[in-house]
């Protein structure tokens, strides 16, 4: 018996489309819950996934993908590469580990919902492997930092962090639970596998496994790029369901849902990727800074490939380009700043090639952030640690629960965007913050930073113990200083040699 | 690069691979598959972003020549971590 190759019976075999008996459309597909937005289903017939892939296709690839994820794991297990490496690595690890494997789940919750209530056939059928891939980067980073419990307790956090109301998690709950979780098929097509996946998780997954690899990190290096395979097949859902909302009408309800997802994926990206790359990585080590790698996988790429499915670019644009100066340095001197409040040992990075590093990427970063750091060393050098923690919290935005930042210096750039909406003030950290938040107030207003708990009284005793404890960081998770100031030694020893 | 502004007008396609023995056969099979076409291979250490203008072919048979083994596009995923341009297989 002749065999037909998989091209000539795909289309046929996963147009799983019909008339509906017994039940109305509206019943099969809840408009809510497919995010239709009045296309009937002969309208989503058109939908051509550019990935074809049936299902014994994906189980072999995905077999051999995880047989050399976990066979370089188990080839290095047993070297001392994370013993060896800088703390300020072993701390990317950390902060990666908390903030992205439980999040996975809630991913594979909205493929799950894109299998289901996606009107197209194909949606259906890619997203039906989504799911399973989704479980599979949560599995394999659960997996992964758990032989780095016993080595480091921080690392609890990798399964710890989303039953908690630790900050940066009530800020990755607002993103992953609005973008993921609690939004039609067509809305999580267009955010997540469009906006979050094509765009910015390679940032992470991408970005950072070219650090890992130059750190020499190799297990972790295979493994995230090994995720970002996945994701570049199921990331392309969303593409076809541009054209299909662009050919009915629908390109200001599918550009809404994209900027908001995108403004929102990079506040996040910023923080967590940004000060991963440009601080914790070791100088030697950074294969390129944050704003390079943004420059290559969003800027050049992304935005080109939202100008080829018929997209504009979002309103925001040039902010966000702009933002890209001062974002991961502001976002940094945070998490420093209030170190003992992460699950992670944050490190300083302003070590004499620090510094020049960042001024060679950052022009101007002296003289704005570096004199901040000039304080804070200054401080240090002469004994007066108990200076350099805070005594106050910072302002967190109402939208991505991220403090209220900008550049330091001569030109003062903090500002604040303030909203009154039902006898409520809201704060936000940038024009596009607010505007995510105008639309669709409703769907917000309701929810709490955690200095409005602080504020309301729920964190008891106020006082950092009584945040720490709200925060679930307990002792022996608290952060400090990644290199135990260790690098105030080395500035002590230069300014001497310089002196004598 | 000089104008951010501009830096997105380009026209560039392309895969970009894992670093591996999949990821060189590809780019070497690039350059055989697009005679006359300039081929840029980016060697990013975890990563080779291999492109070219307006628009690259890929063919089984040269991976495959080029691998020394059996391949079949849809193994193209197990390094393939992104695609640069829309990808159409025949």
């Amino acid at each position: 018996m002749a065999l037909l190759g998989r091209l000539d019976w795909y289309n046929l075999a996963r147009t799983t489309n019909w008339t509906p008996g017994y039940v109305t459309e509206d019943e099969l597909f809840p408009p809510e819950m497919s995010g239709s937005m009045g296309i009937p289903l002969s309208g989503w017939e058109g939908y051509d996934e550019p990935y074809k892939q049936t299902y014994p296709e994906y189980v072999k690839v995905q077999r051999e993908k995880d047989a050399g994820a976990y066979s370089v794991k188990a080839a290095l297990e047993r070297s001392d590469i994370y013993e060896k490496s800088d703390p300020g690595w072993q701390s990317v690890l950390k902060l990666h580990y908390g903030a992205f494997p439980r999040a996975e789940y809630s991913a594979s919750t909205a493929e799950a919902r894109m299998a289901r209530f996606g009107k197209a056939p194909g949606m259906r059928n890619m997203a039906t492997m989504g799911m399973l891939d989704e479980m599979r980067h949560a599995q394999l980073q659960l997996y992964f930092p758990h032989e780095l419990c016993p080595k480091d307790r921080q690392f609890d956090w990798a399964h710890k962090s989303y039953d908690t109301n630790h900050w940066a998690i009530v800020a990755a709950r607002h993103l992953f639970d609005d973008m993921m979780v609690t939004r039609g098929a067509s809305e999580v097509a267009l955010g997540l596998t469009f906006a979050f996946e094509t765009g910015f998780t390679n940032m992470q997954f991408l970005g950072l496994a070219a650090d890992a690899a130059e750190v020499g990190d190799w297990s972790f290096s295979n493994m995230i790029s090994s995720i970002q395979t996945d994701e570049s097949r199921h990331a392309q859902i969303g593409g076809p369901l541009v054209g299909i909302l662009l050919a009915n009408g629908k390109k200001q309800e599918a550009q809404r849902i994209v900027d908001m997802m995108i403004w929102r994926a990079w506040k996040l990206f910023a923080a967590v990727t940004g000060a991963a790359m440009d601080y914790f990585t070791p100088v030697a080590d950074r294969k390129m800074s944050f704003k390079e790698f943004m420059l290559e996988w969003i800027v050049s790429q992304f935005e080109r490939a939202l100008l080829d499915l018929g997209l504009d670019k979002p309103w925001y644009w040039d902010q966000l380009v702009a933002d890209l100066d001062h974002a991961s340095h502001a976002m940094q001197m945070g998490f420093w700043f209030w170190r003992p409040i992460m699950w992670w040992n944050n490190p300083a990075g302003v070590t004499a090639e620090d510094r020049a590093w960042l001024e060679e990427k950052y022009p101007g970063w002296s003289e704005t952030f570096g004199t901040v750091w000039d304080v804070i060393t200054d401080n240090l050098l002469e004994g007066k640690k108990g200076l350099t923690y805070p005594e106050t919290l910072p302002m967190l935005c109402n939208m991505c629960q991220l403090p209220i930042a900008s550049a330091p210096g001569p030109a003062w750039k903090v500002r604040d965007f303030p909203l009154e909406y039902k006898g409520r003030s809201y704060h936000f950290c940038s024009e596009a913050c607010q505007w995510c938040f105008e639309q669709e107030p409703e769907r917000y207003k309701g929810h709490l930073s955690l200095i409005d708990r602080f504020l309301a009284g729920m964190i008891q005793p106020p006082t950092l113990e009584g945040a720490l404890n709200y925060m679930s960081l307990y002792p022996g998770e608290r952060g400090d200083d990644a290199h135990n100031y260790a690098w105030v030694e080395k500035i002590r020893a230069a300014r001497q040699k310089a002196a004598a | 690069m000089s104008d951010i502004s501009q830096s997105h007008i380009n026209n560039k396609v392309g895969p970009v691979m894992r670093q591996g023995d999949l990821a060189k056969a590809v780019s070497e099979a690039a350059e055989i598959d697009n005679p006359g076409k300039t081929i840029t291979v980016e060697d990013k250490l975890a990563y080779l972003r291999i492109q070219t203008d307006g628009e690259m072919f890929l063919q089984r048979q040269t991976i495959e020549e080029m691998l020394g083994r059996p391949f079949s596009m849809n193994e193209l995923e197990v390094d393939r971590i992104a695609q640069i341009g829309r990808s159409r297989a025949s």
